[in-house]
């Protein structure tokens, strides 16, 4: 079965730089999100930058059908976007995003972060009268914040981002679930950072992440010694919506049946005065399971139901032509890439790298992806409505030859190939190379357009279908199986920072033995150096520039394929005003959706 | 319940002066007359040539051979068009031919078909004998064997020996992904089938007459095995393979829309239908051409089937 | 008679243990993925991973993992618990068991009614137009794939997306104590899916077997002795039944263990999807607790079937 997992998309912009005042570009209403008309456009239909946000009716309970079950509730260790479609309606993080920004809007913190002059130190101010749902009901303070951050170090929780964005934490190397030396909390609704190194704009970005959501301590602490920790099925809630759960605070088989559904509440402890969140709704009912065209038709088709996960193809197409009020397009949700092996093979060679992107037709790419309404040509690696994407030259990307011909040129391919040493101007190699893709649609026909390409260059190939979380977990991002293309690999920003887009996947540094996230195992030392420095630049402009300046490095190097920059689908009822988030690759947010 | 009729006539042949036909005589005679089975035989025999000559038949057809993608034929949504003069049974969403996939999807239906339930019969066959024959410790041994086979959901198996042996192959790289899988999977999956019923059929068989005969006048085991019972066999074996072979078709169909199947760009009629599921409603060619095909060759090996069954058992009344 | 059901209890015992360790070598050691780095999520640092790894028991050398899994399971009857929901495997299946069972049955009545009547039917009347009007029908029956006669019937029949809004769609299975009348119309096209195919082989076989049977000189003796068709009919039935009875319990365990593809296309929580959602994700206990589940099914099946075979012909109890 397909199961297209989309990682998440918390689009933070530096604009955190409210000391430094500066403004990115704009294209529609009050906010600033990077990009051009041509790519934020979504065809006149419904889109995250369009939707009204204050307008919806009180009440009603929302049927959600999704195909694939959650990965993680716990907001200790939530990163696919699925999750966080109910993680950010139950838990209240530092900062997060209204669901048309880029910008974060303090949430849980009373206002902006103050970054110290030397970009050593952050101190977040907390909101007073935020309470824990039941059964814990407490006002939340600082030390809850403190708790769930160092939780993350616990290995019973092993929250993916703590070493990669909170790595200049003082004491971060020796934190195992205990106290951190680095965040101090000088009274109940003040909590500061304190860095070894100068990355506080980093650092507060990160503040989005759904780690800093609140959790009590002395509720919290017996699930954490459990390994792996169960704190997820007895969560409680800081936001306007909590998982269903009994008088011991008991949420799975009650609030999370897993593999078969969920439901969201009303929080009783929830302040609206304290939240933005107007959470129209009265409940959700989450359905678990089903084949995905049947759950496409099954929305379109009914009344206050949507499903939170991309429509196929054919759905995409009826939607588009005969329910054109039920269909929402996102821009900025992510991008796909074809990923070669730097490292061995043919493609260890830059010119056949270059090869392979002249050859590429985009187009097709696109086309079987549900073409433009869905879809924009990639021509660098920074997306739309990430800060650095103008600075990287935007629609057109950097002017190489390779990048000019969306639809792929043939003639410019022979010419790398026999700059790479084969005078015949096609690749004569014996040994026939691997590619290994995800068997699910649309990543599947990707696979043969490639397939097709490379074989169109003179390549011998083998090309193998595997469940999309084979692909990455044994075989992608497992540098010693040496595959040689994966031609279909898919990254989102955790947030708009276009470090967390360009430096897992692309920095030598980043390469791991197993779950290796720089598929292609690029290692170019003047781009790792480059990298490197500009973790450290602070302002949100400056930043911008130094990694739009990285990306086109990478794109020089052809270090790998860009085909496609998402523009997400999802598909709601014809009884509901769907409000979908831009920062969450398009997601339906349920504290702000309603029925109509 | 099982024709004997083998030993029986060999006697009269013995006997002399009575010009007899031979059973296999009689077996064609019989087959002969029965029209529906000739005209499933003839089918079969048109779908192996087809098979074969897939390349001259595309060609000769003026169709574009199965691998070539021509995504101008989808539309701004990546939809594929339907059937057109130039493409008869319409396109998929590469811009593939569907006529020209469906003829060489042939050569996969009758690969799996009939070389899958080959080696799976032929494996079933013997341990079936064997088990059957020998009974005792052996039979305990080999049954409990194919209890154990036949306990894991073939699904499931398929699904872990098709994870397990993606794409690098396994039994050091004998078994590679697509086709070799998909035989190395139904053989696993579909043997002990055979095999149960083949030891039920050896185990009553073993005490009858002709095989104490045989072995009053000396013949080894092997012989027993080979020149008494296999013979008898046959007839079951056939009607039981004939079954199983549209079966394993179709468990190729389950393994494509489960993701454990033929590679690409290999056109085979399971993954087809597989992939064309979601969108029939809108793409209905993609489903019902392949669709098609696969039902007139289930029909075909059903009907020879039968028509085996009624012509190899000699007390058949018409 | 006890020695050789005692016999083939322990036999079974083995079987199952075989079994784990057929699953253990397919599913730990040839696994989909690292269950740990799965976990890990996106930016799995090696000492995270092991850290989980360690967590989840997963670093101690692979004897001793299936040593200890085998004495869980054997002598506690431990499952374990999901790596990813941390709820216990039993629990989950024993929720999961309901909704399969009530497939699992109601298909198997079909199909016992419609394979046998059908089959019955046809030998009788060889070569009629009912014969081959029946016999046609199954095989479209046989050669139709589950998950394209499940779709369509939905596109065709259910409520919410059908062209005829007759039965409740996909997802709408509620249990039998809720709903007695949901629970059984959403269930009805399923069980027609699931019964289809396996009526139609089983019409098929009777009518084989039948033919057969009625051809035996003891039938045609009892005619000659002046037996009433119907009751002559019934001892060619009764003896005909043999193999398909084998076939039958087999079918009906398979289907005890989940039926993947129809549990999947209609949305019903059981246990087929359950193992199915596990394989993908490598949640090795889930994996393991349902795959043994569906084994024990079958063995337990074919230890049933083997006793029948023994009490009535006692020369099998020797052997």
């Amino acid at each position: 079965m397909r199961s297209i997992r989309m990682l998440v998309a918390t689009a933070l912009a530096a604009v955190l730089a409210l000391a430094l005042g500066a403004c990115g570009s704009s294209s529609s209403g009050s906010t600033t999100v990077p990009g051009s008309a041509s790519v934020l456009s979504t065809g006149g239909y419904q889109s995250p930058l369009t939707t009204s946000l204050t307008d919806g009716k009180r009440g009603g309970t929302l049927q959600v059908l999704d195909e694939t079950d959650f990965e993680h509730l716990d907001p200790g260790i939530a990163y696919y976007s699925l999750d966080y479609t109910v993680v950010f309606a139950t838990q209240r993080p530092l900062y997060s995003n209204k669901p048309d920004a880029v910008e974060p809007t303090p949430d849980m913190a009373a206002a902006a972060p103050e970054i110290s002059a030397d970009n050593k130190t952050v101190t977040v101010h907390l909101k007073e009268g935020i309470h824990f749902s039941p059964p814990v009901n407490r006002e939340v303070t600082s030390h809850d914040v403190a708790y769930a951050i160092e939780r993350g170090a616990n290995p019973n929780v092993a929250n993916p981002y703590l070493s990669t964005y909170f790595s200049s934490l003082e004491g971060i190397k020796q934190a195992n679930g205990g106290a951190i030396k680095g965040i101090e909390t000088p009274n109940k609704h003040a909590i500061v950072f304190h860095l070894t190194e100068p990355k506080g704009q980093f650092v507060a970005d990160a503040l989005v992440l759904p780690l800093t959501a609140a959790v009590p301590k002395e509720y919290a602490e017996k699930f954490d010694t459990n390994n792996p920790s169960d704190y997820a099925n007895y969560q409680v809630a800081t936001g306007p919506y909590m998982l269903k759960n009994n008088a011991e605070g008991k949420v799975l088989g009650i609030g999370y049946s897993p593999g078969k559904s969920a439901t969201l509440v009303r929080n009783p402890n929830w302040n609206a005065s304290t939240d933005f969140r107007p959470a129209y709704l009265n409940e959700i009912d989450i359905k678990i399971g089903g084949t995905q065209a049947v759950i496409d038709r099954q929305v379109l088709e009914g009344g206050n139901v949507v499903e939170n996960e991309p429509p196929a193809q054919s759905a995409i197409k009826l939607a588009a032509e005969n329910y054109k009020s039920q269909i929402d397009i996102s821009p900025g949700g992510g991008s796909h890439y074809i990923a070669v092996n730097n490292k061995v093979g043919p493609f260890s060679s830059i010119d056949l790298r270059k090869a392979l992107w002249a050859a590429l037709d985009r187009k097709a790419m696109d086309r079987v992806r549900g073409g433009e309404l869905v879809t924009n040509v990639a021509t660098h690696f920074i997306y739309p409505t990430i800060n650095g994407f103008n600075e990287a030259g935007g629609v057109a990307g950097p002017k190489v030859d390779y990048n000019e011909h969306p639809e792929g040129d043939i003639a410019l391919a022979e010419k790398y190939i026999r700059l790479a040493g084969y005078p015949s101007g096609k690749y004569t190699g014996e040994k026939p190379i691997e590619v290994v893709a995800s068997s699910g649609a649309p990543a599947k026909e990707d696979a043969e357009i490639v397939n097709q390409t490379l074989k169109n260059l003179g390549f011998k190939t083998k090309l193998t279908l595997v469940e999309q979380s084979t692909m990455y977990a044994k075989y992608c991002g497992v540098p010693k199986e040496e595959i040689d293309v994966c031609p279909n690999v898919n990254w989102i920003a955790d947030f708009s920072d276009p470090q967390t887009v360009l430096n897992i996947t692309f920095s030598g540094n980043s390469i791991v033995s197993s779950g290796n996230n720089n598929w292609g195992q690029v290692n170019v030392p003047t781009i790792n150096a480059a990298m490197t420095a500009a973790e450290s630049v602070n302002g949100k402009a400056a930043r911008g520039a130094a990694w739009a300046k990285i990306d086109e490095e990478l794109v020089r190097d052809a270090a790998a394929v860009p085909f496609d920059w998402d523009k997400q689908p999802r598909l709601e009822g014809s009884a509901v005003h769907g409000v979908a988030q831009l920062w969450n690759e398009g997601a339906w947010d349920y504290s702000f959706t309603s029925l109509k | 319940m099982l024709p004997s009729g083998g030993g029986a006539l060999d006697f009269l042949e013995l006997g002399g002066g009575i010009a007899s036909r031979s059973p296999l005589q009689l077996f064609w005679r019989r087959f002969r007359q029965d029209r529906v089975a000739l005209v499933s035989l003839g089918f079969i025999a048109f779908l192996i040539v087809i098979a074969v000559a897939a390349p001259l038949v595309v060609s000769l057809l003026g169709l574009p051979g199965p691998d070539v993608q021509n995504l101008n034929l989808t539309d701004s949504f990546g939809s594929p068009l339907g059937p057109s003069l130039a493409h008869p049974f319409g396109v998929d969403q590469l811009g593939e031919d569907v006529m020209s996939r469906v003829i060489y999807g042939t050569r996969v239906a009758l690969e799996v078909g009939i070389l899958g339930t080959g080696i799976a019969t032929a494996v079933g066959v013997a341990v079936g004998m064997l088990a059957g024959f020998y009974r005792g410790w052996i039979d305990t041994a080999l049954s409990r064997l194919m209890d154990v086979v036949l306990s894991i959901p073939i699904l499931l198996l398929g699904l872990g020996v098709g994870a397990a042996c993606a794409v690098r192959g396994c039994v050091k790289g004998a078994v590679q992904p697509g086709l070799g899988l998909i035989i190395f999977v139904i053989t696993i999956a579909t043997w002990p089938y055979v095999a149960r019923i083949v030891r039920g059929l050896v185990l009553s068989m073993r005490e009858r007459e002709f095989v104490e005969a045989s072995r009053a006048l000396g013949a080894s085991d092997a012989r027993i095995m080979l020149r008494e019972i296999l013979p008898n066999l046959t007839a079951p074996i056939i009607v039981y393979a004939t079954l199983l072979i549209p079966t394993n078709i179709l468990f190729e169909a389950a393994l494509s829309f489960l993701s454990v199947g033929i590679r690409p760009p290999t056109a085979s009629w399971g993954q087809m239908i597989a992939q064309a599921s979601p969108i029939f409603t809108t793409a209905w060619w993609y489903m019902v051409f392949p669709g098609a095909a696969l039902l007139l060759t289930v029909l075909a090996f059903n009907l020879l089937g039968d028509g085996l069954q009624d012509a190899l058992s000699p007390r058949s009344v018409r | 008679m006890i020695r050789y059901i005692i016999r083939r209890l322990l036999w079974g015992v083995l079987s199952l243990i075989v079994v784990a360790a057929l699953l253990f070598i397919l599913f730990r050691v040839l696994p989909t993925g690292n269950p740990a780095l799965l976990r890990a999520g996106r930016d799995p640092k090696p000492k995270l991973v092991k850290e989980i790894e360690v967590a989840l028991g997963l670093s101690k050398p692979l004897p001793v993992q299936f040593w200890d899994y085998l004495k869980e399971i054997f002598l506690h009857l431990n499952f374990g618990y999901s790596y990813y929901s941390q709820q216990s495997v039993r629990s989950l299946i024993a929720e999961r068991l309901p909704p399969t069972i009530s497939l699992a049955l109601g298909a198997g009545v079909l199909w016992i009614v419609a394979g046998f009547g059908i089959g019955i039917v046809s030998a009788l009347r060889r070569h009629s137009l009912w014969d081959r009007a029946a016999m046609g029908g199954a095989l479209v029956a046989i050669s139709a794939p589950e998950f394209w006669l499940g779709l369509v019937f939905l596109y065709l029949f259910s409520s919410d997306i059908g062209k005829f809004k007759l039965l409740p769609g996909a997802g709408s299975y509620v249990s039998l104590s809720s709903d007695p009348w949901k629970w059984f119309t959403s269930l009805i096209m399923p069980w027609i899916v699931l019964a289809a195919g396996a009526a139609a082989i089983f019409a098929r076989l009777m009518r084989g077997s039948l033919t057969e049977t009625m051809r035996e000189d003891y039938i045609r003796t009892a005619r000659a002795k002046g037996l009433p068709e119907r009751d002559v009919v019934r001892h060619g039935v009764r003896a005909a039944v043999n193999p398909l009875v084998t076939l039958f319990g087999l079918e009906l365990a398979a289907l005890l263990g989940g039926a993947v593809i129809v549990e999947t296309v209609f949305n019903i929580p059981g246990v087929g999807r359950l193992s199915y959602q596990a394989i993908q994700s490598a949640d090795f206990p889930v994996i393991q607790g349902t795959v043994l589940l569906a084994a024990m099914f079958v063995i337990v099946a074919n230890i049933v079937v083997d006793i029948s075979y023994a009490y009535l012909d006692p020369r099998v109890r020797y052997s």
